[in-house]
């Protein structure tokens, strides 16, 4: 195959929870072309907002929500170049130390793969429609955009 | 319109290539695997028997693509430049939608790549997981897209929906005539919370600019409850795809309003 490669993206939105080496051992399968794998995973804080969060509710808009984290995975794969993007996004009731995102980028060379990972979680959040409901002891509220989120996703604009 | 794969006497042929242009060619191909819902959850969590379900099913139809020209009498054998297989899991439908995009330069198309990718895929997709469910359907595997060649760009989207009568506009029950045409309008999260409403269908003779922009106005022009559009920042899709206030919107077209995202 002249200059083929096989770039392979697996975006999933679940309820479920998920494991953090099965999934990069998933990425890793039947390749030998890899040379760097870099996983970020994002957890349920108990204080955000207001100091006592005892729960959360994502919600998503199901079709949008796969169809935005594919293209967010195949920009990152143009620009960077990447073998392989996993995108785990759970979905649904969480408690604080559950496990929310996944995102494993998988690449020949480490910078790409840093980078990338990087940029996925960054153009996620402003891009993925994805909406957080914190539950409190003093009631419950949508978490409102932060302003860093937006200017970290501008950082990538060239 | 001819079947290029019968020559003269119509009997089959490989049909000659040599002197057509080396254009870029592209397709996307899509399917399902039906499954019962405890299939499924294993299958998300990975407690298959056969181990890791996507990942063998995402090789399977890449070769696939590879050897097309080996399983379909008349195909060329291809150097793909790139196969992508995607799996996204269903819980509403209880099924793994596959979806598969392949491209090269060169003569001939990739439909047939594209589609055999997903067959493959969803074939070991169901070779992976009959141990614990035989009952699963391999369904609706079917071209969506392709670009490039002499016959140009197709979509399937483009020919199910033309511009002049879109296919969402539903037929008045009692004159069988096109209703008349809306835009449906949905509202997510902390909008829909605050609105009281999911959908409103918003007919499209009430909107006297189609852009977004256009319909924000139209709503609030119909109650003013929908003000808070324009209050506070508020960010659209049209057809799932995010927007701006400037983008098109079209007859049949579905436009979502959401707040800023605050996944990850």
């Amino acid at each position: 195959m002249s200059g083929g490669r096989d770039m392979m993206i697996d975006v999933r939105v679940q309820q479920a929870g998920f494991d953090v080496g099965h999934e990069q051992q998933r990425l890793l399968s039947g390749r030998t072309d890899i040379g760097a794998v870099v996983s970020f995973t994002g957890l349920v804080r108990d204080f955000n907002e207001r100091p006592d969060v005892r729960a959360l509710t994502l919600e998503h808009f199901p079709g949008m929500t796969e169809r935005a984290l594919t293209d967010i995975a195949e920009e990152a794969c143009q620009r960077w170049g990447l073998d392989a993007v996993t995108v785990v996004h759970r979905v649904g009731e969480l408690q604080p130390g559950d496990p929310i995102v996944l995102v494993v980028v998988g690449s020949a060379h480490r910078r790409a793969a840093f980078e990338a990972c990087d940029f996925v979680m960054d153009i996620l959040k402003t891009r993925a429609p994805f909406w957080k409901k914190e539950h409190t002891s003093s009631g419950d509220y949508w978490v409102s955009e932060r302003q860093s989120d937006r200017l970290d996703a501008s950082r990538w604009e060239s | 319109m001819t079947l290029t794969h019968l020559n003269a006497r119509g009997e089959a042929h490989m049909v000659d290539v040599a002197d057509k242009q080396e254009t870029r060619r592209e397709a996307r191909a899509c399917g399902m695997i039906r499954m019962a819902p405890e299939t499924l959850a294993l299958l998300a969590e990975g407690g298959l028997p056969k181990g890791d379900v996507l990942a063998t099913a995402r090789i399977a139809g890449i070769q696939a693509a590879k050897r097309t020209h080996e399983l379909i009498p008349l195909c060329h054998a291809l150097a793909l430049s790139k196969v992508t297989v995607e799996f996204t899991l269903d819980v509403v439908q209880s099924c793994v939608h596959v979806e598969a995009n392949c491209r090269l330069n060169g003569r001939t198309g990739v439909e047939m790549e594209a589609l055999t990718a997903v067959s493959v895929a969803c074939l070991t997709l169901y070779d992976m997981c009959k141990a614990v469910d035989k009952a699963m359907t391999i369904e609706a595997v079917r071209l969506e897209e392709k670009r490039g060649g002499r016959s140009g760009d197709w979509s399937r989207e483009a020919v199910a929906a033309p511009a002049v009568a879109p296919a969402s506009t539903p037929l008045d029950p009692v004159t069988r005539q096109p209703a008349s045409p809306v835009v449906t309008v949905r509202f997510l999260a902390e909008l829909r919370e605050r609105l009281g409403r999911e959908q409103h269908d918003l007919p499209w003779a009430r909107i006297e600019q189609a852009d977004i922009a256009g319909i924000k106005r139209a709503l609030i022009a119909e109650d003013e409850v929908f003000s808070l559009l324009a209050e506070r920042r508020v960010l659209a899709a049209c057809n799932q795809v995010m927007v701006d206030d400037g983008t098109r919107v079209r007859a049949g077209d579905e436009v979502a309003f959401f707040p800023p995202v605050t996944g990850g």
